[in-house]
Formats: structure tokens, sequence, C-alpha cells
């Protein structure tokens, strides 16, 4: 299989999985913004909310890692400007993922 | 590595429609998103150094204009959520003739804005 078709399969599985865990978190997050420290980590303790959670962060930056990748491919022309950028977009498509989720499985 | 894809064209050669109008926000509204959701981590890393950390999240969070950054983000959200299925449908091959499309893009559009609001509502429990 082309490498371009690989990407564009993975970005629209990767977007249909997406939608429950925005839902979710859209609705969770208006219920908890304005709340205490407490209450937030109270969110968080719960397993539900942590597994859920993780889910969302890893899925979104799969899928907004491929599609801003694709921006990249429309509107930069300088190979290199392009390679580096994508290399940034990686790093932190691992990089912050793993920090989030150390975090939120290590709340008190 | 000598890459000889055409480029997109500038947006201002094009006359506007519906499509097209969806189809930038699209783009725009996934880059906000893809911050948004990296804003969000920070939020969720805050709170592992403790209360006093928190705190400055908690205060912008309290404000008019925290009010307006989670209503924005019910918008980007909804409105990504509601094109995303629009684009799925055209890729199992629907929705394609040119007055489906119109009104599938009026519908996004004004879709999001009432999925913005249920989401808020049913987000602060007025049902």
């Amino acid at each position: 299989m082309h490498h371009s078709t690989k990407k564009w399969i993975f970005t629209k599985i990767s977007s249909i999985i997406l939608i429950p865990f925005m839902i979710w978190f859209l609705v969770s997050f208006v219920s908890i913004y304005d709340k205490g420290y407490l209450e937030i980590i109270d969110f968080f303790s719960s397993r539900l909310s942590k597994v859920l959670f993780s889910l969302l962060v890893v899925i979104a930056f799969f899928f907004y890692t491929l599609t801003i990748s694709e921006i990249f491919e429309d509107y930069l022309h300088d190979e290199k400007t392009k390679n580096v950028a994508n290399k940034v977009l990686n790093l932190f498509a691992i990089v912050v993922p793993i920090l989030t989720l150390i975090t939120i499985y290590n709340l008190n | 590595m000598q890459n000889n894809n055409p480029l997109s064209p500038h947006l201002q050669i094009y006359k506007w429609h519906i499509s097209s109008l969806l189809s930038i926000t699209h783009r725009v509204v996934g880059v906000i998103n893809y911050f948004a959701l990296i804003l969000i981590c920070f939020w969720a890393i805050s709170l592992f150094f403790g209360e006093n950390f928190y705190q400055p999240f908690e205060n912008i969070l309290n404000t008019f204009f925290g009010k307006f950054l989670i209503i924005s983000l019910c918008w980007t959200f909804s409105f990504q959520i509601l094109n995303e299925i629009r684009h799925l449908a055209w890729d199992a091959g629907f929705g394609f003739d040119l007055k489906i499309a119109k009104i599938t893009g009026v519908i996004t559009l004004i879709g999001s804005f009432i999925l913005t609001i249920l989401f808020y509502l049913v987000g602060r429990n007025f049902f």
C-alpha cells in the first residue's frame, strides 16, 4: 500500500474514533473548568476519567499530527522547513501525551 | 530531494462559496484545536505541581475571558465533529451533488452553533 494511502486511512479511522471522546471530554470539561483544584483532582481520581482522557489525548495527537502534516504538505514550499516542522510536530506528539499520561496516573 | 508536487494556490484567487468557506474554516479550526489540545494537556500537567501552581489556571478560567475560551472550544470541537462527519460521508461516496453539498454545508455551520449551546448546557447540568 502506498504511504499516502496508509496515511489517509489512519487519518479517517482516527477521526471516527475521536468523535465520542471529544464529546465526552467537552461535556466533562464544561462541568469542571471553573471548579477548584481539589474538585479537578477528584474528577481525575476516577478510573474511567483517567482511561477516557488518556485515550482522548493519544488518539487526538495521532489525528492532529497526521492532519497538520498535510497542511505543511500543502502550504510549506521549502523541503527543509517542512522536514523541520514535521519533526517538531512528531516530537510534540510523543512528549506531550507521555507527560500528560504520567501526570494523570500519578495524581493523588 | 526535489519535490514537484503542486502546492495549494492562494486563497484570494477563489470566489467564496459555502463549500470553500467551510473547507478553509475546517483547516483553521483543526489548527486551533491542536493548540487547544496542547493547552488542555498543560492544564492537566499543572495539577501535578500542586494547588499553588494550578491557581493561575483556575483564576483565568473563572473570568469572562475563561468562559469565552470554553464556549469557543465548544464551537471549534462541534464544528470539527460535524464537518468531519460530512467529510466521512463524502469518503463513502454520499453528498457530492452540488445542491446537497451546499445543504450539508449550511447544516454543518448552523448545527455547530446548536451543538455548542447543547454541549454547554449539558455540561452545566441545565437539563
